[in-house]
C-alpha cells in the first residue's frame, strides 16, 4: 500500500473554485476522511486522486510517483494509478454476475483463469458473499452490492482505496454494520483507504484522522477525538453535532501543564474556567464550546468549578437512549442531553454544570 | 493482500512528461487531434447526408433544368407553385392531416388507457397485437384496402350488396374517407407506443393523494391524470400532425384516383406523372413544404419548452389499475376488433386474392397457384428481394452506428463541435422522404462525374440512412441517459482503458437499444416507398417500388403473394424482437 500526497492540489471550473489549495499528506496503511458539506469540494478532490478530474493547480503523488502535476502538464489516467474505487452507485456493472464483476479489474490486466478464480473468490470471501459468485448482480440488495463493489476494488490489490460516499445509499442499520465491518477489514489488511462522506458520525467511527473541508479549503485534520472536542474554528466545532456555542470574553489566561491554556472567562451572567489551544490576552472574544452530553442537570445553586450557569427547564424531550432538555438562561437557552432516566419537570429551576476540561474555547 | 513491490520503470516510461515534444506529440498524446480528425470525418458524412441535399434542394427549385443540364437561374419554379390549385391541395394537406390526428389520438389515448391502467384481460398480448399494424408497411394494407373496399369488387361491398340486396357500396376507399382511414390505422399504434410508457411510468400517489385530498376519481382523472399527460399528449400530437403533412402512401393509393391530391403526392405526379418531369415545380414545392416542416417543428419546441415528463421516473411503480368488472370484456373486444379490423382483414384479403385466378371472383374453380409461380419464378422479384434485404442489413446497421456515434458525443462528451454534429443529425427529421428524395435527386447528379451514386442501389443506401439517422440518435440517446456515468468511470479507474471501457461496459450494455433501434430502421427502409420511388432505377427497385409498379399494371394477384412474404417477415422479426431483445432488456 502507497501513501498519498496532494501539494497546493487546485481545482478551478471557469472562475469557480472547487477545490483550493489543498496540501493533504495520508500515510501508508491510513483511513482518512474527507468530510464536509455537500459542495464543499471533497468529491472533487477525491475524482482528482482517482485520475478522473485534472487538477487545474498542484500536484499529487501515489506512493514514490507524481501522477498529476498541473505545471508540468503531465497527468496519468485513471486507469494507470492502480487504484481501487466504491462508487456512491456502488456502479456494478448490471449486465455481468457477480464473479465478472469482482474479475473485471484482473480480466483487464489479462491475469490466468486459475489466478482469476483465485483472487476473485478470495475477495469475495472478505466480504462474505462467496455464495453469491454467480449470481445476476441486478438480484443483489444494497448492501450486498456494496460489499461486491468493495471485493472488486480490493481484488487487485490497489495501492490505494477510494470510496466516495459508499454507505449514503443503505438504511440506517446497515450503514453501522457495513461502516464497522469495513473499518474492521481495513484494518486487518492495512489498506490505505481515502473516504469522503457528509456523515460525521460515520467519519468519526472510521478514520484515523478527519480531514473537515468547507468551501473547497481544508479546515482542520486530525484524529476524530482531536477534532470533535478540540476543534480549531467555531464553523468545526459547529459542523460535529448540535453543540452549545456561547460568546464570552477571556479574563485570565495561564499553560495548564500540558500542551493547552487554562482559561477564565465571563460571559453574559456566568464565567468559569475552560481550556483552549493557544495563548490569549485579557479582553479577546471568544466562542466556548459545550456538548450537550458533557452538560449536567443540577439542583439549583450546587456548583463546584468548571462552568456553571443558572435557569429554568424550558423543554424536555424523550429520545429513548437519552433525554433532550432545554434549559432558559440569562446568556442563551442551553441544550442539555441526560440519561432518559432522570426525572424532569417543566419550569424547574436547576443548575446546569459542566467540568472545565469539557469547554473548548475558540478565537472569534 | 500483499503491498504491490512491482512498480517499474516502464509505468514512468509510459507517462513521461509530454510537455518537451512538439505539438503533434503533444496533441497525439492527449489524444486530441485523433478526437480533431474523427469529429471532422463524422462531420463530412452528416454534412453529406443531411446538409448537402438541403442545399441541393434550394439550389434546383432555382435552376430551370433537370438536375445535370445546363440553364440558368430564375424564380419560375416558386412562381409556378404560387396558385389557387396549390392553395388547395395545401388545405387539403393540412386539413386531411388534423382530420387523422384527433380520431388517431382519441382511440390511442384510450388503447393505452386499456392497457396501462385497467384490468382488462390478456393485457399484455393486446399489447403486441395492437402495435403490429405499426410495423406493417403502409403499402402492403393501403393494397389490401384497395381489394376490401373497392366499391365495385371489394369483398366489404360484395358481402354487404349480398346481404341487403342493395345496389350501392357500402364504403368507397377511394375518398376523403378512405384516405384518412388508412392513415389511421398507422397513427394509432404509433400514438399508442409513444404513450403507453407515460401511462404507465405516472406515480400512482400523484393520483393517490388527489383522492385523499377529497377529490373524486373524474374530477382526480380530468385535474390531475390530464394535466399530467397534457405534455405527452401535446407533443403526440403535434408529432402525428407533423406526420401526417409527410404521408404518401394513403394519398397515393386512395386520394389520386378520386382526384384528391396532397403536397407528396403532388411532387411525385409532377416528376412521375408528367410527359415532362416539371424539376424545377417539384424542388420549389419540396423546399415550400420544408418551410412548412420548419415552422410545425419551431411550434412544438415553443408549446414544449419548459413542459417536463416528470412522472416518468426511473422507478418501478406498480401504477394504479382501475378495476372494471364485467367492462373489461367490452374493453377487451375494442382491442380485439382493432386488431382484426387492421390486421387480420388486410392479412386475410392478400391471403384470399393470392390463391384466386382474379381478385373479386371468389369461386372454387377460380383457385389456383399460378400466381405463386409466377412471382417465385420472376427474376425481378428475387432481385427486389436481394436489394431490399441488403439496403435493409446495411442501411440499418449503418445508420444504429452512426445515430450511437453521434448520440454518444452529444451527450457523453464536452467536445467541440458536438451539438453542431447533432443538429445536423436531427435536420432529416423536418424532411418528408418525399423530400428528401428530391433533394438527394438533385445531390447525386451534381456530383463531380467519377461518383457515380446517380441511379445505384447506394443513392438508396445514402438516402435511408439519412432518414433513420433522427430515430437512430433518439434510440441510443435514451439508451445512454439511462446508463449511470459512474459505470464508465468505474471501469476506467479499475484498469480499463477508453476502448477497453467502451467495448466492455458502454457497448455491452446498450447493444440491447441498438437491437430495438436496428429493428425499427430495417422496417423504416423495408416499408420506404416515397423516397424510393424518386431515386431507383433499373436493377435497384426495391420490393416497394415492385410492388407499386406491379399494382399500377393492375396485377393484384401478385401484389398479394408478394405483400404476404413480406407479411412473414414482419412477423418473424417481430417475434425475434420481443423474444429476444425484450427478454435481454428486462434482465438488465
Amino acid at each position: 500500500m502507497a501513501s498519498v500526497t496532494l501539494e497546493n492540489v487546485t481545482r478551478m471550473y471557469g472562475a469557480i473554485t472547487a477545490v483550493d489549495h489543498v496540501n493533504l499528506k495520508i500515510k501508508s496503511g491510513e483511513f482518512v476522511t474527507l468530510l464536509g458539506p455537500s459542495g464543499c469540494g471533497k468529491t472533487t478532490t477525491l475524482r482528482m486522486v482517482a485520475g478522473l478530474e485534472k487538477n487545474t493547480g498542484g500536484r499529487i503523488s501515489i506512493g514514490e510517483n507524481v501522477v498529476s502535476d498541473s505545471d508540468k502538464g503531465y497527468f496519468v489516467p485513471s486507469e494507470r494509478r492502480r487504484l481501487g474505487m466504491v462508487f456512491q452507485s456502488y456502479a456494478i456493472w448490471p449486465h455481468m454476475t457477480v464473479f465478472d464483476n469482482v474479475a473485471y479489474p484482473l480480466r483487464i490486466r489479462r491475469k490466468s483463469d486459475k489466478e482469476i478464480r483465485d483472487r476473485v473468490m478470495n475477495a469475495l470471501r472478505l466480504v462474505e458473499m462467496e455464495q453469491y459468485a454467480e449470481r445476476p448482480s441486478p438480484a443483489l440488495s444494497g448492501g450486498q452490492q456494496q460489499r461486491v463493489a468493495i471485493a472488486r476494488a480490493l481484488v487487485f490489490e490497489p495501492e490505494v482505496l477510494l470510496l466516495d460516499e459508499p454507505l449514503s445509499n443503505l438504511d440506517a442499520r446497515l450503514r453501522t454494520q457495513m461502516g464497522d465491518e469495513f473499518r474492521a477489514l481495513q484494518q486487518r489488511l492495512k489498506i490505505t483507504a481515502l473516504y469522503v462522506t457528509h456523515d460525521q458520525s460515520e467519519a468519526m467511527a472510521l478514520s484515523d484522522r478527519v480531514v473537515v473541508m468547507h468551501g473547497g479549503k481544508i479546515l482542520q485534520v486530525g484524529a476524530p477525538e482531536e477534532i470533535y472536542r478540540r476543534p480549531e474554528s467555531r464553523q468545526v466545532a459547529a459542523f460535529f453535532g448540535t453543540p452549545n456555542l456561547l460568546n464570552a470574553k477571556v479574563k485570565d489566561c495561564r499553560p495548564n501543564g500540558g500542551q493547552y491554556y487554562k482559561l477564565d472567562v465571563e460571559g453574559q451572567g456566568w464565567s468559569g474556567e475552560c481550556h483552549a489551544a493557544t495563548e490569549m490576552p485579557r479582553g479577546t472574544d471568544v466562542t466556548v464550546m459545550v456538548r450537550p452530553e458533557n452538560l449536567q442537570i443540577r439542583e439549583a445553586g450546587e456548583a463546584n468549578g468548571g462552568l456553571s450557569w443558572s435557569g429554568e427547564i424550558s423543554q424536555a424531550i424523550f429520545r429513548g437512549p437519552h433525554r433532550s432538555i432545554m434549559v432558559k438562561t440569562p446568556a442563551q437557552t442551553l441544550h442539555v442531553e441526560t440519561p432518559s432516566l432522570a426525572e424532569i419537570g417543566i419550569g424547574r429551576p436547576v443548575t446546569v454544570a459542566a467540568p472545565s476540561d469539557a469547554a473548548w474555547a475558540v478565537r472569534n | 493482500m500483499t503491498i504491490i513491490h512491482n512498480r517499474s520503470l516502464d509505468d514512468i516510461d509510459d507517462t513521461a512528461p509530454v510537455l518537451g515534444g512538439n505539438a503533434i506529440t503533444r496533441a497525439f498524446s492527449g489524444g486530441s487531434l485523433m478526437r480533431l480528425i474523427g469529429m471532422l470525418v463524422l462531420i463530412l458524412i452528416l454534412g453529406f447526408l443531411t446538409i448537402y441535399p438541403l442545399s441541393m434542394l434550394l439550389y434546383g427549385s432555382l435552376h430551370s433544368t433537370p438536375p445535370g443540364m445546363a440553364g440558368e437561374f430564375n424564380l419560375d419554379g416558386y412562381r409556378s407553385i404560387m396558385t389557387t390549385q396549390n392553395l388547395m391541395i395545401l388545405a387539403n394537406t393540412v386539413g386531411i392531416s388534423l382530420a387523422k390526428t384527433i380520431p388517431s389520438l382519441t382511440i390511442a389515448v384510450f388503447l393505452a388507457w386499456i392497457v396501462a391502467r385497467t384490468d382488462t384481460p390478456f393485457r399484455g398480448t393486446l399489447e403486441v397485437l395492437i402495435t403490429l399494424p405499426f410495423f406493417i408497411p403502409p403499402i402492403l394494407t393501403a393494397m389490401a384496402w384497395g381489394m376490401l373496399a373497392n366499391p365495385q369488387v371489394g369483398v366489404i361491398n360484395m358481402v354487404w350488396r349480398w346481404l341487403t340486396g342493395a345496389q350501392d357500396p357500402l364504403i368507397n376507399i377511394y375518398s376523403y374517407g378512405g384516405v384518412i382511414w388508412h392513415m389511421c390505422q398507422y397513427s394509432i399504434p404509433f400514438l399508442f407506443l409513444f404513450m403507453v410508457d407515460a401511462f404507465r411510468a405516472m406515480d400512482p400517489s400523484l393520483e393517490e393523494s388527489s383522492r385523499m385530498c377529497g377529490a373524486s376519481r373524474w374530477t382526480t382523472f380530468r385535474k390531475i391524470t390530464l394535466l399530467l399527460m397534457l405534455p405527452v399528449l401535446t407533443s403526440s400530437f403535434m408529432l402525428s400532425f407533423i406526420k401526417g403533412i409527410e404521408t404518401f402512401e394513403s394519398a397515393l393509393f386512395f386520394g389520386l384516383p378520386a382526384g384528391i391530391k396532397v403536397i407528396t403526392t403532388d411532387i411525385y405526379e409532377s416528376i412521375n406523372h408528367r410527359a415532362t418531369p416539371d424539376y424545377q415545380y417539384a424542388t420549389s414545392l419540396s423546399f415550400a413544404i420544408m418551410g412548412l416542416m420548419f415552422l410545425l417543428v419551431i411550434a412544438q419546441w415553443a408549446v414544449l419548452r419548459g413542459k417536463s415528463f416528470q412522472t416518468v421516473t426511473g422507478k418501478g411503480f406498480r401504477p394504479n389499475v382501475m378495476e372494471l368488472g364485467p367492462w373489461r370484456w367490452v374493453t377487451f373486444a375494442f382491442c380485439v376488433l382493432f386488431f382484426v379490423v387492421t390486421v387480420v382483414l388486410p392479412v386475410g384479403q392478400l391471403l384470399l386474392g393470392s390463391f384466386f385466378r382474379f381478385f373479386g371472383f371468389y369461386t372454387y374453380d377460380m383457385l389456383t397457384l399460378e400466381h405463386y409461380r409466377a412471382v417465385f419464378s420472376n427474376s425481378e422479384f428475387w432481385r427486389a428481394v436481394r436489394n431490399t434485404m441488403m439496403l435493409g442489413l446495411l442501411g440499418a446497421t449503418a445508420t444504429m452506428a452512426l445515430g450511437a456515434v453521434v448520440a454518444y458525443i452529444s451527450i457523453r462528451t464536452k467536445w467541440r463541435g458536438r451539438s453542431l454534429i447533432d443538429g445536423m443529425a436531427w435536420l432529416p427529421w423536418m424532411m418528408p422522404g418525399m423530400v428528401l428524395g428530391v433533394g438527394f435527386l438533385w445531390a447525386f447528379a451534381m456530383l463531380p462525374g467519377p461518383i457515380p451514386i446517380y441511379g445505384t442501389v447506394w443513392a438508396l443506401l445514402l438516402a435511408y440512412i439519412a432518414l433513420g439517422t433522427p430515430v437512430a440518435v433518439r434510440v441510443m440517446t435514451g439508451s445512454y441517459h439511462q446508463l449511470s456515468y459512474d459505470l464508465e468511470e468505474c471501469s476506467r479507474v479499475h484498469g480499463a482503458s477508453w476502448f477497453q471501457t467502451m467495448w466492455r461496459i458502454l457497448v455491452a450494455l446498450a447493444w440491447p437499444a441498438f437491437a430495438v433501434g436496428w429493428v425499427l430502421t430495417f422496417f423504416g427502409i423495408m416499408r420506404e416507398l416515397s423516397a424510393s420511388i424518386l431515386l431507383y432505377s433499373v436493377g435497384s427497385e426495391t420490393l416497394a417500388v415492385v410492388l407499386l409498379k406491379l399494382w399500377a399494371n393492375g396485377n393484384a394477384e401478385q401484389v398479394s403473394v408478394i405483400g404476404l412474404m413480406m407479411m412473414l417477415l414482419v412477423i418473424l422479426f417481430r417475434w425475434v424482437q420481443l423474444r429476444f431483445i425484450k427478454a435481454r432488456i428486462s434482465k438488465l
